[in-house]
């Protein structure tokens, strides 16, 4: 099954989902189809304006430009998603979650699909680490 | 998706002996022809899809809780990434922060492949009405 991941570009999160026998979305995927694509230029801009206008799927006018951007990656993703794990509290160097507008709008567009997904908190010690990877591990097992 | 290219990441846990030069030997002695960098981290293996599969699985099976991976947007050594090349997206803060992360993913890996079982986590309780009140009213 296709899984959403969040952070996502995680790697623990991607090699986890990998490890247990599905296939992770993440935004590495959705970049490289741009760049093998597209041409991304030199200075950094990630997005067209294209993309911001994609980004109305899924955010309204009234959101900031960044968070659309975000969203027209993103969003594709969770519609192609069967099952999502979501990485709550992480540190702000954790992924790409300094954004906690694009944060909440994930998992509510992820909620709003109906999709199975799986909240854990970001571990800080072993008993925790035991406790997300344990869960990570039964409820990707229990896809079917 | 793309199909033809994946340029896939390893990164060594901190807690194992293994270091970035034995993996790229390891890679290479694999026979594949895919093209693998040495980083501080571990290794850039990339190539066609199924050959950086194949040489997922070939370290999978040798170093399963040492070793973790994923793909990469960006080709290896790509001017417009590579900080040798004073690319504009050197960014390595998330990478160091996982690869801190990595010894206690690995010992829990070790943890739930053993059959053991884990902790449940706390629920979170709603904040009681008299407590937010009396900290609110703390410096009346």
């Amino acid at each position: 099954m296709r899984v959403f991941i969040d952070p996502p570009n995680s790697m623990i999160l991607y090699d986890l989902v990998e490890r247990f026998g599905h296939e992770p979305l993440s935004s590495m995927a959705a970049i490289q189809e741009m760049i093998d694509n597209l041409e991304v230029d030199m200075p950094p801009m990630n997005v067209t304006i294209d993309d911001v206008v994609r980004g109305l799927a899924y955010a309204g006018v009234e959101v900031p430009s960044g968070i659309r951007g975000r969203l027209a990656v993103w969003g594709p993703l969770i519609d192609a998603a069967d099952a999502a794990v979501i990485m709550t509290d992480a540190p702000f160097s954790f992924g790409c979650v300094g954004c906690e507008r694009s944060n909440e709008m994930i998992k509510y567009l992820v909620r709003r699909k109906g999709i199975p997904q799986i909240s854990v908190g970001y571990p800080e010690t072993a008993e925790q680490a035991e406790t997300v990877v344990g869960m990570i591990k039964e409820f990707l097992e229990g896809l079917a | 998706m793309s199909e033809e290219r994946e340029t896939r990441l390893f990164m060594i846990s901190p807690d194992s002996k293994l270091t970035p030069d034995q993996l790229v030997r390891m890679v290479h002695a694999m026979g594949l022809e895919a093209t693998v960098k040495e980083t501080c981290y571990g290794c850039l293996v990339e190539g066609p899809r199924e050959l950086v599969r194949t040489a997922l699985e070939n370290v999978r099976k040798d170093h399963r809780y040492e070793v973790f991976s994923k793909v990469r947007a960006y080709p290896s050594s790509d001017p417009r990434r590579c900080r040798a090349q004073h690319g504009t997206r050197p960014g390595y803060a998330q990478l160091e922060a996982e690869w801190e992360l990595l010894p206690l993913i690995q010992h829990a890996l070790l943890h739930a492949e053993a059959g053991r079982p884990y902790k449940e986590p706390e629920e979170a309780k709603q904040f009681p009405v008299d407590d937010f009140k009396k900290m609110c009213e703390a410096n009346r």
